[in-house]
Formats: C-alpha cells, structure tokens, sequence
C-alpha cells in the first residue's frame, strides 16, 4: 500500500474541507462564531450565531434575584417552552407561551397583558436559547420591559421554590 | 481470511455499492449539521467530552469533512483515502458514544438530525457496520468502478 500517497489525498481532502468549512460558515446567515460561550456558570451557552439573540445585559443571572423578582409581584413570569413541558410543571403563576406558537398566540396575550407589563421569560435550563428568543419576539412586539431568567424551570426547581 | 471472503471483499460491485450506500449516508448526516450549526454546535456540547475552545471548531468543521468524504466516496475520487477518513470518523463517533454510555449521561446523538432518534448502543451497532462497510472499501484491491480519478488502479 502506497502510504505516502494517501496521507498526500487526506492532506488535500482535509485541507479542501477546513477551507469550505470557513468559507460556509462566513457566508451562511446561520453561520457561528469560532469561538462560542461554552461555560456555564458565567451565562447561558450559546454558539453566538450570527442569527443569534444574545441580551446579556437583560439576564436575570442568580435564581435568588428571580425569586426577589418573583416574590415582589410585580412580574408575570411567562414560559417559553412548549405546552406540553408547561403541563408537566412550570413556575406557579407563570404563564405560557411556546416560542413555537408565538405568532397563533400573541393576539391574545396582547389582549391580556399592556405592553408596558413587566415579564421575566424563562425556559428549561442554561443551555436553551428560547426564553432569549421570546424577549426579542417579544420586544419586536413593543414589550419593552423584559428580563431573560436563564436558569430556567430546572433551576427553579431544583431551589424548591413554588411549582404547580 | 478464507477464499468466499476474499471474493467478498474483492468484488468490485459491492465495492462501489458500499462506497455509494456509505457516500450517501455520509452527505446525507453533513446535511443538517451545516444548515443549522447552532443546534449542532449544542449536541457537541452536549456529549460533555470537548474543551470549551473545540467546540465551535468541530461544528464548523466537522460535518464539512463529512461532506467532502462522502461526496469523494460517491465520485470516486481518492476513495481509499476518502475511506480511511470515514473509518477515522466512525471509530472516534464509536469511541465518543461508548464513553457516554460507560458513564451514564445522557445526550443527544445528533448523527442524522437534532430529534432523537435510537438508543445509544444501536447507534455504535450501526456505526460499527459502517466501519465494516468502510474497511472493505479502503482494503478493496481490485479496479474501481464509476471512478472520476483512478488513481489506485494497477497499472
């Protein structure tokens, strides 16, 4: 077997895929940054998508704020997973709002909620982007009083604050 | 290796049977991961096994080197090599998803698309008989058919 020959062809076929993987990725609307936030503890992970919704600065970042939040009335928790994860269990009093239902439902959430409501949107844990998704939907909607709880139902839960 | 088996593995139909079925699978996989990195991005994530500096890299990486070696195994062109990459892949996949299994934690295989699909053991199964497919074109000693660059035939 002509060794040499193949680590010659896998140089080239490797080289030809690194360089069109940085060419698609430049040129492609979903393309990601080279280097993502990939750590937990500082935020939520994100591959900092070109498409991507990144409002750091609207993150609630300690369960123990959301909970100061919480227990002060003054925000209506919504949630950005589906129905059937809502059912299952979901911050007491929250309310929902599947980011995949968003357009069918937001009539009537406008209906119900003014816009200058304050809401805190929320999703499973740290490593979902949709409570992010949801703020910017949101805020495209005129809702100018949004926070993002990033540690999500399971962080909630996992403090033993109030399900239902 | 007895003489039936030999034949088998130098039968030059099969070959380029395996090489499609394999080419095939191989662009197919590429094709969620490069239309949406983001979610693939979160399955490498997922597999809790890379420094947070690789991953981005392999995202972007990664399914394009499944594109390439696919679409060389389905033209025939540097197939041997083109194997030897799929091998290289599917031995470091079998090697990635028995770890997880070993030690429990639960991911998401993110090999074809980002639902679930399959439980983990019957995806080192499959990936072990893509391995299988894959040595028998890499070990192939004959004439390739429908080969664009035939650079490995006997002269």
């Amino acid at each position: 077997m002509e060794w040499n020959k193949i680590i010659k062809e896998i140089i080239i076929l490797l080289g030809v895929s690194i360089i069109s993987a940085i060419t698609v990725n430049f040129f492609s609307p979903s393309g990601i940054a080279l280097v993502g936030q990939w750590d937990e503890p500082p935020g939520v992970i994100a591959s900092k998508a070109i498409s991507d919704v990144f409002s750091g600065e609207l993150e609630i970042k300690h369960v123990r704020i959301a909970k100061q939040i919480y227990d002060s009335g003054e925000a209506l928790f919504v949630d950005a997973r589906s129905l059937e994860d809502f059912k299952n269990g979901h911050i007491k009093g929250s309310e929902s709002l599947p980011l995949g239902k968003f357009d069918d439902l937001i009539e009537a959430f406008e209906k119900k909620y003014s816009t200058d409501t304050f809401i805190v949107t929320y999703c499973s844990e740290r490593s979902c982007n949709d409570s992010h998704t949801l703020e910017q939907r949101l805020f495209d909607r005129g809702y100018v009083n949004v926070s993002i709880f990033i540690d999500g139902y399971q962080g909630w839960k996992s403090e033993g604050y109030p399900i239902e | 290796m007895n003489n039936n088996l030999r034949n088998l593995f130098n039968n030059s139909w099969i070959e380029i049977a395996l090489r499609w079925i394999l080419g095939i699978t191989f662009i197919y996989a590429s094709y969620y991961k490069i239309m949406s990195p983001t979610d693939f991005a979160k399955v490498v994530y997922g597999y809790n096994l890379f420094p947070e500096v690789l991953i981005s890299p392999i995202a972007i990486i990664l399914p394009l080197v499944e594109l390439i070696s696919g679409l060389s195994l389905l033209l025939g062109i540097y197939p041997r090599s083109a194997a030897l990459i799929i091998n290289g892949l599917l031995l470091a996949f079998i090697f990635i998803l028995t770890i997880n299994i070993i030690r429990g934690h639960e991911f998401d295989c993110g090999c074809f698309s980002t639902k679930k699909a399959g439980s983990p053991k019957m995806m080192v199964a499959r990936d072990v008989i893509y391995l299988v497919m894959g040595l028998q074109i890499f070990l192939f000693n004959g004439v390739r058919k429908g080969c664009f660059i035939r650079l490995d035939r006997k002269t």
